[in-house]
């Protein structure tokens, strides 16, 4: 609270705009012609998609030996990308629904991208757990339908049918956040576009919304209960994940701090993922007013913080594992550190642990550029954690006769590249398709300043 | 069967709270204020009752998860037991995970699903509002006629007073 | 055991109700009834007898005169879906095994041990377990070739026949060339039709020659005998480099004998001392309780010390100088202790191809007095009949163009002998060659004619592998090919075409009948000798003359001069042996039992050496010997002598080109042939064949590194149990993965070296899930395996395991149900070997099952891990989860596309298609027929009745299978054993597969190994 008693003293959007110029502002994204560099990143990220379809189609049509694994390495960059994209989109839950509950209003100016963030990093990562299996064809088996075999249902003591429904729910519940959000806004440029195509569009997807004040209070209600069951959801989610490894017997897998530790990570690399887009969006798409600098020192807080938890999480992960004197954990983590694999456990401890600690300086947190940087490392960072996780614990295991090495093919590349093509492809037709910033909520956030900035006057 | 309505619009929230207020004091029927966005202590200066979506969410979460439970129970020990690596046929703290799922999904959507039918929002509805510029930058408290002894001009001097841009009457079908 | 494999055999007949009911609706029922009534002891009897004969005539389909039955209509004990198990002899190698041909629907599927064969016990080796795939070899030759073109055996009869006849007109040296040939009646058939010339001479060589022991024998008993080896009436056994349960003349005999030897279940316990000398690690060094590395040219004096040594203690003028090395001597003196100890009960074997060094060592067994008790020259072994020196003479004559015909069979000298492109040369320029090869192979390619010979499966033939045990071949299946079998075309050419059946039957009527007083009546006998397989006759008696001390003469110590260079030694593996297999895709994929490396060969270095000349395993290196070079890529192996680089033989094979396209294609696949097109390099040119007998040893070999590398298809890259020193916290380097002890500390506590106790802690859970009925689980006797890997193909037959190629076992994805993990303890030099056969534990609570989202693991009553393969999605967290790592998942559409190999499908078990996982399965489709079968008696299923292939197999009896609850079955026993131990204990998944720790028969009771 004490924050908003902060915020209260200065204006969160800058430039004092009046109501009608934030919805000209923000609706001038979608209403200009797309710019060149517009068209120069929607088209890179369009051909990133296609060489990963063309990846994943000769992977379904061949077979999972166009992949490195091997029979001691079940997974490695298939699940390692499908948590990466999971964490990926837990900071846009975060932001919308965590600090909605916290009545942390900075969050107008990024929660609309950072949710759209969210559904499209889980479409992502849900594209996983479908092309990892043998037979992906029979993906429908994993849902609990009556059936003509017994019915035989599914196994609910499996790690992966808690992910299949946790990750559903997750997409839908996520949906729902942000079409709920999104319905005034839908309203708006039914009310003032001029093409009549996007007035039909946005007419029915506005579902007939006329900003009446009865509508408005439940409209706040379900936001404020979505937003409820979304920080529960959120959690709930990367735990679920974390158990697919942490209920397994794996040394290195098999830990009680998974949980903690993957919704830490997961808001770390969400943070860094947020703030990459955003000090590209804003930039491009001539939104400064509103995404302020304080936005981005917000979040290099927060990425701070969860950072140190993530830091901490791996000294704690190697204590346990010394302090447990069970000879294969112990062996694990040094093989880890010392292996054959540790280049992969270095570069994630670097850009994980060592790079975030540059933004205790307030000069970095407010230069832009080196924050973009950083915000990079810590998704490089990020993606290697979970590989680290998934493959130096696989690779070396119990019986050292079944000890291997694992190499990436570039099947597995072109694939991974594919799904960055899926989401800056998704992300660059939203900025044109839907108003970036919460047009109703940064409205009030506006006239409130001017409320407050009046009284003080 | 139509009515007359009059309108007020306004430029600022607290314009259009204080008149709301007024309005009600002066015991003007309100039918309803359209805002661009949510604006606080509105409904209460209206007199709305608290919405009760709450509720549903509350009892189609508990429903969720309870079915959940049962059919987790029923399918691994009942429906067909299978001895799956020694585990007890009723292993119930492996069940919870799903069961929380479900009970957010069932919550989450029923919550969504009831909010549209309640508030009338149905795809390809047209929507009926006083002006365009509601959803843009437009305040507009709209009061209803009640009868002939209705002075237009003296709800329009109480609009005026809070800084209303013009006041106008209208018939409007009513539904 | 073998009124048991008797009961397995017969049973057969019973059987097809069985199949059927398994079948659901019993449509044979009422044909079943038929036959029950007349079914009993006796008439079963004569339905055998009837059965073998409808089969054999089925089998007669080249004969002139007879005809082949279609099996459209079928002989009488044949029902569709059932198994037939039909006795016969295994055509691996010389060694002629016992086997019984598992035979459905007409289709011999599988090759199993007969467990009534008094040598191999009911056992077969990978080779043998491998060579049906043979029978259904797309590239073998279906008609005989004239100079390379098919041809009708009308023409190739014709001219063969014109050609003898002018040869026998003017006379000129006719020779018969084959590898061992045990068979008497063949061996005769040979003798007649060389005889109806004025010079005919059949010359026998063995690719893997023991010519020096038999020259020995010559000089020391007067007469070219192998003895008989009894390595189970040894005590204390002392082989100099002989590879006696790997590749050395009968490894499955031995094994099985050797086992014997040391069984620690029998009341009271024995087990024999084993100490090996040799320069490599061999399958028999690495199970020997006692190692000494030594450089090859050292071996000879090394053992010429040895019998001075038992010389001195005799009383013996005969003294030779000790070997340079103290160490070595030393060793010497207390082997040479140990072995005067147990005089009469010692055996000392060598696989040396130096006469003088034989001579030695039959010396020393002749002051042992072991003639007679551990080896038996009365009785002797026709498994190496091979003679290097006439050997040697027919190279010269034929260079010389002084043959006038030359009749190849069973052999290919092209590629097996040293000089090859010469011989070739000059067979080219003979007047008659023909070959009798089933395959168009490098001799094959240079002779006039090509008669191939049937397949061991579809053809009569007989073999005596040791004097007075002779069994039968009998013919399985109506040959698939216009082939011809050897006697008949010899018979035919001789001018008197008889079908093989009269010519066996005649032969054993008049050599083998006569030899045998058990039964009065030849048909009884004949019959009896079919259906058993085997037959006990009055061997051949030869008395030896009395020892000849004056041939035994002191070897000269090494020479220090030759040590320059490395020696160069040339070995065998238990899959490829001399490279008659090189054809057979299961034994080119099958792990070498030491260096797990497959699909190629290598040369093998010492670790010191490699380091030396800064070699690391995958580089090519060039091996210069005085002759020629070898370029193949190193392999670092703990173990050997540092003086040695090894190379196996029997690769490079011309016939290995057809394994180019193997295993799955796609974008990143990489062939199974090296860049010359074939699998491995073809090391025979660096044999030599000098005085009179074939040497795999060469001296003064330069050692280059070539700048290239060869990525080894490895599947075992970290070789100990003790993990690096950097990644182990508080010293708790080793692994409890494998247990052992010594002798001595067994006899004191036979729980001794027990690690981490058995930790049958307190549950949490409700019982759940008690096992009431059966409940299956296997024990492996670590102290009996010798690592041979027969288990290893036997799984691979038995449940259609497929091939993957050289580049998917590179990419350690190779698919072998059964693995055998092998661990080096000790320093680099002086290893101690552990094997362990890895399988699917089936374990009681498994962690495999927990995770498996849609139910395609389950676990079923009898205490099974079932992997349900048409449920399976292929999510592969099975597989993470299973810290056994014996989950094999399909990667690909795994290649069936040869539909001739398909043949030898088990039409038991399900082809798994792409994306399933897959796994042992204790060989379940055994479990269930024995159940019905069971079911059917009426009776509970015996103890015993249900062996997986693995079991089935092993030369060593190390496997044992059965049910838990029955307490008085074998496994139940093994489980209450004090040596018993389970992997990963600690864990609670409860495997059901137990193993029996190792035991050395090492002096020191601590535990702790020492090297000597």
């Amino acid at each position: 609270m004490a924050e908003v008693a902060w915020l209260v003293r200065r204006p969160l959007i800058v430039g004092d705009k009046s109501v009608a110029q934030v919805t000209r502002d923000i609706c001038a994204a979608m209403e200009t012609r797309p710019s060149a560099l517009w068209w120069a990143g929607f088209l890179a990220a369009l051909s990133l998609l296609g060489l990963g379809v063309t990846a994943i189609s000769y992977e379904i049509s061949t077979g999972i030996g166009t992949w490195g694994e091997n029979r001691t390495v079940g997974w490695a960059f298939d699940i390692t990308n499908f948590v990466f994209w999971i964490g990926i989109g837990h900071a846009g839950t975060l932001i919308s629904a965590i600090l909605f509950l916290f009545r942390q209003r900075w969050r107008t100016s990024v929660n609309r991208a950072a949710e759209a963030m969210t559904i499209f990093a889980v479409m992502c990562a849900g594209i996983f757990p479908l092309i990892h299996m043998g037979r992906p064809w029979l993906a429908h088996w994993m849902f609990p339908y009556p059936n003509t075999r017994g019915s035989l249902w599914i196994n609910f003591r499996s790690p992966l049918v808690w992910d299949f429904f946790a990750i559903a729910t997750y997409l839908t519940i996520s949906l729902t956040f942000w079409y709920v959000g999104l319905l005034p806004d839908l309203a708006t440029i039914r009310d003032r576009t001029a093409s009549p195509w996007r007035r039909r569009i946005a007419g029915i997807l506005s579902l007939g919304w006329n900003g009446s004040t009865r509508t408005w209070q439940r409209y706040e209600v379900v936001y404020l209960l979505l937003a409820g069951l979304g920080t529960p959801l959120v959690v709930s989610v990367h735990t679920i994940v974390s158990w697919d490894f942490a209920t397994s017997l794996i040394p290195g897998w098999h830990a009680t701090i998974f949980p903690p530790y993957f919704v830490a990570g997961a808001i770390f690399s969400g943070m860094a993922m947020v703030l990459t887009l955003m000090i590209v969006a804003r930039k491009t798409m001539q939104l400064e007013d509103y995404i302020t600098p304080r936005h981005v020192d917000i979040m290099c807080k927060l990425i701070i913080a969860t950072g140190g938890i993530v830091g901490l999480s791996y000294a704690t992960e190697f204590f346990m594992a010394l302090y447990s004197s069970n000879p294969y954990e112990q062996f694990v983590f040094l093989n880890r550190a010392t292996g054959p694999l540790c280049w992969a456990y270095w570069t994630m401890v670097s850009c994980n642990v060592l790079v975030p600690q540059l933004l205790w300086f307030r000069r970095v947190r407010s230069n832009l550029v080196l924050v973009f940087v950083i915000s990079i490392f810590v998704n490089i960072g990020m993606w290697f954690e979970r590989f680290v996780i998934i493959v130096t614990s696989l690779h070396h295991d119990f019986l050292p006769s079944s000890w291997v090495s694992y190499r990436p093919t570039c099947i597995e590349v072109a694939t991974l590249l594919g799904t960055f093509g899926l989401f800056f492809t998704c992300f660059l037709l939203f900025v044109r398709l839907v108003p970036v910033i919460a047009i109703g909520e940064v409205k009030a956030v506006v006239s409130h300043d001017k409320l407050s900035g009046g009284t003080h006057a | 069967m139509s009515r007359r309505v009059m309108l007020g619009f306004f430029e600022r929230e607290e314009d259009v709270l204080a008149a709301t207020r007024a309005a009600r004091e002066a015991g003007l029927r309100i039918l309803d204020v359209y805002t661009p966005y949510p604006v606080h202590g509105l409904d209460r200066a209206m007199g709305l009752a608290p919405s009760r979506l709450a509720f549903v969410c509350l009892i189609l979460g508990l429903f969720g998860a309870v079915f959940k439970v049962w059919f987790e129970f029923w399918t691994t020990s009942v429906a067909w037991p299978i001895n799956v690596g020694g585990k007890p046929w009723n292993s119930l703290p492996a069940f919870v995970p799903v069961t929380f799922e479900v009970m957010v999904l069932f919550a989450g959507v029923s919550t969504f699903l009831a909010f549209l039918v309640v508030a009338g929002l149905r795809p390809g509805r047209a929507p009926v509002m006083p002006d365009p510029r509601v959803t843009d930058d437009r305040f507009v408290l709209m009061v209803e006629e009640t009868d002939s002894v209705f002075d237009a001009v003296r709800v329009e001097q109480l609009f005026a007073g809070f800084r209303a841009l013009h006041s106008e009457e209208r018939v409007e079908a009513r539904s | 055991m073998s009124a048991e494999g008797a009961n397995r055999y017969w049973r057969a007949l019973e059987e097809r109700g069985a199949a059927t009911a398994a079948e659901g609706p019993d449509e044979f029922a009422a044909r079943r009834e038929g036959i029950d009534l007349f079914l009993s002891r006796r008439g079963f009897l004569k339905a055998a007898g009837f059965g073998a004969a409808g089969a054999l005539l089925a089998s007669c389909a080249r004969a002139p005169v007879q005809e082949a039955i279609p099996f459209l209509s079928a002989p009488e004990e044949i029902v569709p879906g059932h198994a037939l198990y039909y006795a016969s002899t295994c055509a691996g190698c010389s060694a002629a095994c016992g086997m019984l041909v598992k035979s459905r629907d007409g289709r011999p599927i599988k090759l199993e041990g007969n467990a009534e064969h008094p040598l191999s016990r009911g056992a077969l080796c990978a080779a043998g377990q491998a060579s049906i795939l043979g029978l259904y070899d797309s590239h073998r030759l279906r008609s005989p070739l004239h100079r390379g073109q098919r041809a009708s055996w009308e023409e190739v009869d014709r001219a063969v026949g014109e050609r003898i006849a002018t040869i026998s007109k003017n006379g000129g040296a006719v020779r018969f060339l084959s590898s061992t040939i045990t068979g008497p009646t063949i061996r005769a058939e040979i003798d007649r039709f060389l005889g109806s010339f004025a010079d005919g001479r059949h010359v026998v060589y063995d690719p893997l020659s023991c010519s020096a022991i038999l020259d020995a024998h010559e000089r020391t008993h007067g007469a070219r005998v192998l003895p008989r080896y009894l390595f189970d009436r040894a005590e204390v056994i002392a082989s100099f480099d002989a590879d006696f349960l790997g590749t050395w003349i009968a490894p499955v005999e031995f094994a099985a004998a050797w086992r014997a030897g040391r069984d620690l279940e029998a009341k009271p316990p024995r087990f024999s001392y084993h100490v090996q000398i040799e320069p490599l690690l061999s399958v028999t060094g690495s199970k020997a309780d006692r190692r000494i590395r030594i450089a090859p040219r050292e071996l000879g004096p090394a053992l010429s010390h040895l019998a001075g040594l038992l010389a001195k203690k005799a009383g013996l003028t005969f003294s030779s100088p000790p070997p340079a090395d103290p160490e070595l001597s030393a060793a010497l003196a207390t082997l040479a202790d140990r072995l005067w100890q147990a005089r009469r009960r010692s055996l000392v074997v060598c696989g040396s191809q130096d006469v003088a060094t034989q001579v030695a060592c039959n010396f020393a067994n002749e002051i042992l007095q072991n003639y007679g008790n551990t080896l038996d020259v009365e009785r002797p072994s026709y498994q190496k009949q091979g003679n290097d020196r006439a050997l040697q003479e027919l190279l010269s004559e034929i260079s010389a163009g002084k043959v006038a015909a030359l009749f190849i069979a069973a052999a290919n000298p092209v590629s097996e002998l040293p000089g090859g492109e010469n011989i070739a040369a000059a067979l080219d320029k003979l007047p008659l060659v023909v070959s009798f090869a089933s395959h168009r192979d490098e001799t094959a390619d240079h002779a006039h004619f090509v008669c191939p010979d049937h397949h061991p499966l579809e053809s009569w033939s007989d073999a005596e592998p040791v004097a007075g045990i002779i069994s039968v071949t009998q013919p399985v299946i109506r040959p698939l090919g216009q082939t011809r079998s050897l006697v008949e075309t010899l018979s035919t050419w001789r001018g008197r075409p008889t079908p093989a059946y009269e010519i066996f039957q005649a032969s054993w009527r008049s050599r083998i009948f006569a030899r045998q007083s058990q039964e009065t009546s030849f048909q009884r006998f004949w019959d009896r000798a079919v259906h058993d397989g085997v037959a006990a006759v009055e061997p051949a008696r030869f008395s030896p003359r009395p020892f000849d001390v004056s041939a035994v003469k002191p070897a000269a110590p090494a020479k220090a001069g030759a040590a320059e260079g490395l020696s160069l030694v040339l070995y065998a593996k238990v899959a490829m042996l001399a490279g008659q297999h090189a054809e057979n895709p299961w034994l080119q994929e099958l792990p070498d039992p030491i260096s797990k490396v497959a699909w190629d060969n290598y040369a093998c270095l010492a670790p010191a050496t490699a380091a030396a000349l800064g070699v690391a395993e995958g580089d090519v290196v060039r091996l210069d010997f005085g002759a020629g070079s070898l370029e193949l890529p190193a392999y670092v192996q703990p173990g050997q002598h540092d003086g040695v680089v090894a190379v196996a033989l029997g690769y490079g094979r011309k016939g290995t080109a057809r394994f180019a396209g193997i295993g799955p294609r796609w974008l990143d696949a990489e062939p199974s042939v090296g860049r010359d097109g074939l699998v491995g390099v073809d090391a025979s040119g660096a044999l030599e064949l000098t005085d009179g007998v074939l040497r795999y040893v060469r001296e003064g070999v330069r050692i280059a590194k070539t700048g290239r590398t060869r990525p080894l298809a490895c599947t075992q890259t970290h070789h100990t149990i003790t993990v690096p020193d950097m990644f182990a916290a508080n010293g708790s380097v080793r692994r409890p993965v494998v247990q052992e002890t010594t002798y001595a500390a067994w006899q004191g506590n036979p729980a001794a070296g027990r690690e981490g106790e058995e930790a049958e802690s307190e549950d949490l859970w409700p019982d759940d899930h008690p096992y009431n009925g059966h409940r299956w689980a296997m024990a492996i006797d670590l102290t009996a395996c010798t690592g041979c890997s027969a288990c290893v193909v036997a799984c691979q037959v038995e449940n259609n395991i497929p091939v993957v190629g050289r580049d998917e076992v590179r990419r350690h994805r190779e698919m072998h149900w059964l693995r055998i993990d092998r661990y080096y303890s000790g320093s680099q030099a002086e290893v101690d070997v552990v094997y362990e056969p890895m399988l699917c534990q089936q374990c009681e609570n498994a962690p495999c099952e927990t995770v498996c989202p849609v139910l395609a693991t389950v676990h079923s009553e009898e205490g099974l891990n079932e992997q349900v393969y048409n449920r399976c999605v292929g999510t592969r967290y099975c597989a993470n989860n299973c810290p056994y790592k014996t989950r094999r998942f399909n990667w690909f559409n795994y290649p069936h596309q040869d539909p001739f190999a398909n043949l030898v499908l088990n039409p038991d078990v399900a082809v798994r298609s792409r994306g399933v996982m897959e796994k042992c399965s204790f060989c379940v489709q055994r479990i269930q027929q024995a159940k019905i079968e069971a079911k059917q008696a009426g009776q509970p299923v015996a103890d015993g009745a249900i062996q997986p292939a693995c079991q089935q197999t092993c030369p060593a009896g190390a496997i044992v299978f059965g049910d838990l609850n029955d307490r008085s079955s074998r496994v139940a026993a093994a489980v209450a054993n004090p040596r018993r131990f389970r992997v990963l204990e600690e864990m609670n998944v409860r495997p059901s597969v137990n193993y029996l720790r190792v035991v050395r028969n090492r002096d020191e009771t601590d535990g702790e190994k020492s090297h000597g």
